[in-house]
C-alpha cells in the first residue's frame, strides 16, 4: 500500500465525508394504491436527511479530539462511517493510513470503539466471557487474549466481579467494560461515542480521567463525540462544531472560547418568560449579536434562561433587568460570565447544544 | 500497554471465532434454566400425537397399506424420523434470523459488523450452536422413542445418518443465511421463517410418504433439502440402504445444498452491503 505524505500525519482525515437518510413518511400500508399516488411521487415524498455534508476534519496522532453538537448533529453518524459500520455516499476517510471504503479489514484492525454505551453488550454473560469473545473476533491468540483481559480488568478495578453476569453490574461498570472492550487490541485510534452518557457525576470524572491518561500516557488518539460542552472544554485538545451534519468551526477550546469575549455573555435566568421576548430584546439591545431563550422545566424548579451575546454585558445586563421588571417577569438570577464552548456554538449555529437537532 | 494487535487469519483464528461463537450461545442459553425442560420435555408433546392418531386409524403398531407404500410397515420409527429431522429445520429457519435480531436489539451487532474478522465464521458458529440446540433435542426425541416405544437404533447407522444430518443441516444453513439477511432490512424474518417451515412440513415426507403428495406437490418437495434427507435417513435405518441405491438421493441432496448456500452467501453479502449504504443496519 501506498499512501501519500498527508496520509501519513494524520490518524484521521475526512475528505469530503457525505451521509444521507432516506426518512420515509409512514402513508400507511396501501398509500401506493391512492389516487395519482404513483411510485414515483412516493420516492418523491422521502426526505433526505444529510447527516454529514462534505465534512473534513483532520486529527492528529495521540490528539483528543472532541466532536461536539446536538443530538442529531451528525456525531453518530460520522463515527459510524469510519468505523466501516457505514458506507459514505460520497468522499471519504484516510484512517491509520487506510482508506474507509478500500481497506476495511485494516481500518477495524486499527480502532476501537465505544458506539451506544452499555447496552452494547452481553448481559447473560460475565464482563470475563465478554471480553474474552470480542478478542477473538480480533483474531488474538487465546493466551495473549487471557493475559489482557486480565490487565484490562485490572486496570478498571473489576477484577474481584469479572465472573459475574454484567446483569449485575451497574451502569458505570458495564461501560467500563464496553470501554475494555475497545481496548482488547491495543488499537492505535478509539472512537468514543458519547463515552459519559447516563453515568452519575463521580463515574464521569473518573471516566473522564482514564480518558485522558488513554489519549496522555499511552499516545492514543481519541475522538470523542459528546454534547456536554464541560467534558469537551475539560478533555480536548482540539475541538470541532457540528450542527445538521457541517463542521462550523475547528479550533483549541480556548481559541473557540476568544470568538466570545469574556465580557459578552450575560445569562438571565426567567420564569414564564413572554412569546417574542428573543426579538423583542435584539430590538432593544442595539449591540447584542444573539439573544437565546433556553426554555426550563418550571415544575421541577429549573427557570428559563436568557443568554445575550455581544455588546457590553454590564450594560445590557441593566437594560435587561429594567425590561423584565417592567414587564413585572420574575427575574432570579443574573450572571455575567465567562464564555463556554456552548455560548460559542450558539453564537456560530444559533442553535443550542442540548435541543434536539434534526 | 504492550501491544496486542489483530493477527492474520488462520484456521487457528478462525475456529476460535467459530467456538467462540458457540460458546457465547449456550452460555446464554444456560442463563434461561427453562431451558432444560424444553430439551426434556418438549420432545415428547412433538410426535406421541402423530403416533397415537396413527394408531387409532390403523388399530395397531403396522399398517399394510403403509408397507405397500414406504416399504416398511412400522410407522412409529418412520415419524420419529420425520419428526426429529424436522425438529432441525424448525430451529435452523427460527434461530439464526432470531440470532441476528437478537444482536441488533442488543447493539452488540455494531460491534460484530466493525471487527477485522470474516462474518462468515460468526455465522458458521451461530449455525452450530443452532444445530447443537436441536441435536440435544434429537437425542430427547430418540431417547423418548427407545425408552416408551422399543425404537432400537442400531450402532453401525449412526455415523452414516449423522454425515446426512450434517448435510441437511448444511442446506438449511443456506437457507437460514437468507432468512438472516432479510431479517437485516426487515429487522424480523419471523413470519417467513414460520412459512417456510409450514412448507417443509406439508411438502416434505415429514409425516406421510412422499407418494402421498398429489403429483404437483411432489415436484415442490424434490426442492427442498429435506426431502432427501428424509428418504436417506430412513433408507438407512429402517431398509438397511447401502450407498449404490441412495447416491441418487445423496448427489441430489449436495446439489441444492450447493445452491442454497452459494444463495444464502450472495444475498447476505448483498443485503449487508446494502443497509450499510442505507444506514439502516443499525436500526430496530
Amino acid at each position: 500500500m501506498v499512501h501519500d505524505l498527508e496520509n501519513k500525519v494524520f490518524s484521521i482525515q475526512t475528505k469530503n465525508l457525505t451521509k444521507r437518510f432516506a426518512k420515509k413518511r409512514h402513508k400507511g400500508f396501501f398509500a401506493f394504491l391512492r389516487s395519482n399516488q404513483t411510485k414515483n411521487n412516493l420516492k418523491e415524498n422521502n426526505d433526505i436527511t444529510l447527516a454529514l455534508n462534505r465534512v473534513n476534519i483532520k486529527v492528529r496522532p495521540g490528539e483528543l479530539f472532541g466532536l461536539l453538537g446536538p443530538n442529531g448533529s451528525g456525531k453518530t453518524t460520522m463515527i459510524k462511517c469510519l468505523s466501516t459500520i457505514l458506507i459514505p455516499d460520497e468522499g471519504t476517510a484516510i484512517v491509520n493510513g487506510f482508506d474507509i471504503n478500500k481497506e476495511t479489514s485494516m481500518v477495524r484492525a486499527s480502532l476501537g470503539m465505544v458506539v451506544g454505551g452499555e447496552r452494547t453488550l452481553y448481559w447473560k454473560l460475565t464482563a470475563r466471557d465478554n471480553l474474552m469473545y470480542f478478542a477473538s473476533l480480533y483474531k488474538m491468540q487465546k493466551k495473549l487474549a487471557k493475559k489482557r483481559v486480565e490487565e484490562l480488568l485490572e486496570n478498571f478495578q473489576l477484577s474481584n466481579r469479572a465472573d459475574e453476569r454484567l446483569e449485575d453490574y451497574s451502569t458505570g461498570m458495564r461501560q467500563k467494560v464496553a470501554i475494555a472492550r475497545a481496548l482488547l487490541h491495543d488499537p492505535p485510534i478509539l472512537l468514543l461515542d458519547e463515552p459519559t452518557l447516563g453515568l452519575d457525576p463521580s463515574f464521569s470524572r473518573q471516566l473522564r480521567c482514564q480518558i485522558k491518561e488513554l489519549s496522555k500516557k499511552h499516545r492514543k488518539t481519541v475522538l470523542l463525540t459528546t454534547h456536554y460542552m464541560d467534558e469537551a472544554d475539560q478533555l480536548c485538545d482540539r475541538v470541532a462544531f457540528i450542527n445538521n451534519g457541517n463542521i462550523v468551526a475547528v479550533d483549541t477550546p480556548n481559541k473557540l472560547k476568544e470568538k466570545v469575549k469574556e465580557a459578552e455573555v450575560v445569562d438571565v435566568a426567567i420564569y414564564r418568560p413572554p412569546e417574542n421576548i428573543e426579538n423583542y430584546l435584539i430590538s432593544v439591545l442595539p449591540e447584542a449579536e444573539l439573544v437565546k431563550l433556553i426554555i426550563g422545566d418550571e415544575n421541577e424548579g429549573f427557570p428559563s434562561k436568557l443568554k445575550v451575546i455581544g455588546g457590553d454585558a454590564e450594560e445590557n445586563a441593566g437594560i435587561i433587568i429594567d425590561l423584565l421588571r417592567q414587564k413585572k417577569i420574575r427575574i432570579c438570577g443574573v450572571n455575567i460570565g465567562v464564555p463556554t464552548l456552548e455560548d460559542v456554538f450558539i453564537k456560530l449555529t444559533g442553535a443550542k447544544l442540548t435541543e434536539d437537532g434534526m | 500497554m504492550q501491544n496486542c494487535g489483530p493477527q492474520k487469519s488462520s484456521f487457528r483464528s478462525n475456529f476460535a471465532i467459530v467456538w467462540n461463537e458457540i460458546a457465547k450461545n449456550i452460555k446464554s442459553l444456560l442463563a434461561y434454566p427453562t431451558i432444560i425442560l424444553f430439551w426434556a420435555v418438549f420432545p415428547v408433546f412433538w410426535f406421541i400425537p402423530f403416533i397415537l392418531q396413527g394408531q387409532a386409524f390403523v388399530g395397531g403398531l403396522e399398517s399394510q397399506n403403509f408397507a405397500e407404500m414406504t416399504g416398511t410397515g412400522e410407522y412409529i420409527p418412520f415419524v420419529v424420523i420425520g419428526a426429529i429431522l424436522n425438529s432441525y429445520v424448525n430451529t435452523l429457519l427460527h434461530g439464526m434470523g432470531e440470532n441476528i435480531r437478537r444482536e441488533l436489539y442488543q447493539g452488540t451487532l455494531d460491534y460484530i459488523l466493525a471487527a477485522p474478522c470474516n462474518k462468515a465464521y460468526i455465522l458458521i458458529g451461530k449455525a452450530l450452536s443452532e444445530s447443537i440446540s436441536s441435536t440435544i433435542f434429537a437425542v430427547s426425541q430418540l431417547t423418548i422413542s427407545a425408552l416408551l416405544f422399543g425404537m432400537s437404533i442400531t450402532f453401525g447407522v449412526i455415523l452414516p445418518v449423522f454425515s446426512i444430518v450434517i448435510l441437511l443441516i448444511l442446506g438449511l444453513y443456506g437457507m437460514s443465511l437468507m432468512l438472516t439477511a432479510l431479517s437485516l432490512t426487515y429487522k424480523q424474518s419471523y413470519d417467513i421463517a414460520e412459512s417456510l417451515g409450514y412448507v417443509f412440513y406439508i411438502f416434505a415426507p415429514v409425516r406421510y410418504p412422499i407418494e402421498s403428495l398429489p403429483s404437483w406437490a411432489q415436484i415442490v418437495s424434490r426442492i427442498l433439502p429435506l426431502t432427501y434427507a428424509l428418504i436417506i435417513v430412513r433408507g438407512i435405518m429402517l431398509l438397511g440402504a447401502d450407498f449404490s441405491t441412495i447416491y441418487g438421493e445423496i448427489i441430489a441432496l449436495i446439489f441444492i445444498d450447493a445452491i442454497l448456500l452459494a444463495g444464502g452467501f450472495y444475498l447476505f453479502n448483498w443485503i449487508e452491503k446494502r443497509t450499510k449504504k442505507s444506514g439502516t443496519i443499525s436500526h430496530y
